[in-house]
């Protein structure tokens, strides 16, 4: 064994979520069997992403996040024009937590405080809540996206 | 929370797994070797995330077996500094609280990280935030978020066998109970701690 590059790329909790889905249709269809820790370990990481307070838990059906829905929000952000640029450590975080409100979205940013005002701080708040969608206001019709879109890695952060 | 991580590693796919597409045996032989794993410095492996490369299959001398040489990514879970996770409440003690995840088991917040003002309960074995008149309670089982601050790796290899000396009988056995991989985390800040509380 040869580690070529102990860290390729960084993934979202989305993409990851995705990558099992998708696995475990494929190999429904082809009627595979995994190694058992291998279908140990991923029904435990689909059970951890779909649980509160995961915005992933209502995916199936909102289908809130999509791999158009991360560039549609780095796009958003950068429109906001906000004083101090977003590290891509802090976007991965803001969208695995989706943050509803100021104290949440202050454990995905560093120094928030001394970095936006609380105007700008709603604002992220805001913008991440109509682009990923909201704890409320799920199924929101405006919001659903073209599923069959494929997950990239490589686009955007 | 999770990263992909490029390694390149000999496969042997045995001649009972001939049966399978070669991309099938290849997929299942990783998985087998990795997932569920804890590497060192590298993370718990989840599942192979795509193979890039592979070479012709070699048959060596003795055995059936396929030598394949693959170069693939696997997706591995590896929290970077500072990042915010929400796990559940496994255990508490006076020295701290023990957390885990579905998946993953081994994460700890020392009491010197819980929010100022923390004090454990010995009669009910728990801890509680005591913040200006009000009370609240770390309860087990109940899902919270913290912040990663630091990791911890111990390497697994087996150590030697000791030589038992009957007068050291009473000495502690040197155990090996520490975990590969283990995480600290911290519950102190604005929107760490359990999740109802900021809801």
């Amino acid at each position: 064994m040869k580690i070529v590059e102990s860290q390729n790329a960084l993934l979202s909790n989305y993409e990851v979520y995705q990558h099992i889905v998708d696995q475990r249709k494929r190999n429904t269809a082809q009627n595979r069997r995994l190694p058992g820790n291998v279908h140990h370990v991923m029904t435990e990481v689909l059970a951890y992403l779909r649980e509160k307070p995961s915005p992933l838990e209502t995916q199936d059906e909102t289908k809130h996040y999509s791999a158009t829905a991360i560039p549609r929000l780095l796009e958003k952000l950068r429109e906001a024009n906000l004083p101090s640029e977003l590290t891509k450590g802090e976007l991965l975080s803001i969208l695995n937590l989706r943050p509803s409100c100021s104290a949440l979205l202050s454990t995905a940013i560093e120094d928030m405080e001394e970095r936006f005002d609380e105007e700008q701080q709603n604002t992220i708040v805001d913008i991440v809540g109509d682009v990923l969608g909201r704890d409320e206001t799920a199924g929101d019709a405006g919001e659903e996206m073209d599923e069959d879109a494929v997950p990239s890695v490589e686009n955007g952060y | 929370m999770f990263i992909l991580t490029k390694i390149a590693d000999l496969v042997q796919i045995a001649p009972d797994d001939f049966r399978k597409q070669s991309y099938a045996a290849v997929e299942d032989n990783i998985n087998a070797k990795y997932a569920n794993k804890v590497v060192q410095k590298i993370g718990l492996c989840i599942c192979l995330w795509d193979v890039l490369w592979a070479s012709e299959g070699l048959i060596g001398q003795g055995d059936g077996m396929v030598n394949v040489n693959v170069e693939f990514r696997l997706v591995v879970f590896r929290p970077f500094q500072g990042e915010a996770i929400a796990a559940r409440i496994a255990d508490q003690t006076p020295e701290g609280i023990n957390l885990a995840t579905d998946f993953f088991d081994d994460i700890f917040v020392p009491w010197t990280e819980l929010p100022e003002g923390s004090e454990f309960e010995p009669a009910e074995n728990l801890w509680v935030w005591k913040d200006e008149d009000q009370v609240m309670y770390f309860d087990n089982n109940e899902m919270v978020r913290f912040k990663v601050i630091a990791e911890e790796w111990h390497d697994q290899t087996p150590s030697k066998p000791v030589e038992v000396v009957e007068a050291t009988e009473d000495a502690p056995k040197p155990t090996n109970s520490k975990p590969p991989y283990r995480i600290t985390g911290s519950m102190n800040g604005p929107g760490l701690g359990c999740c109802l509380w900021w809801e």
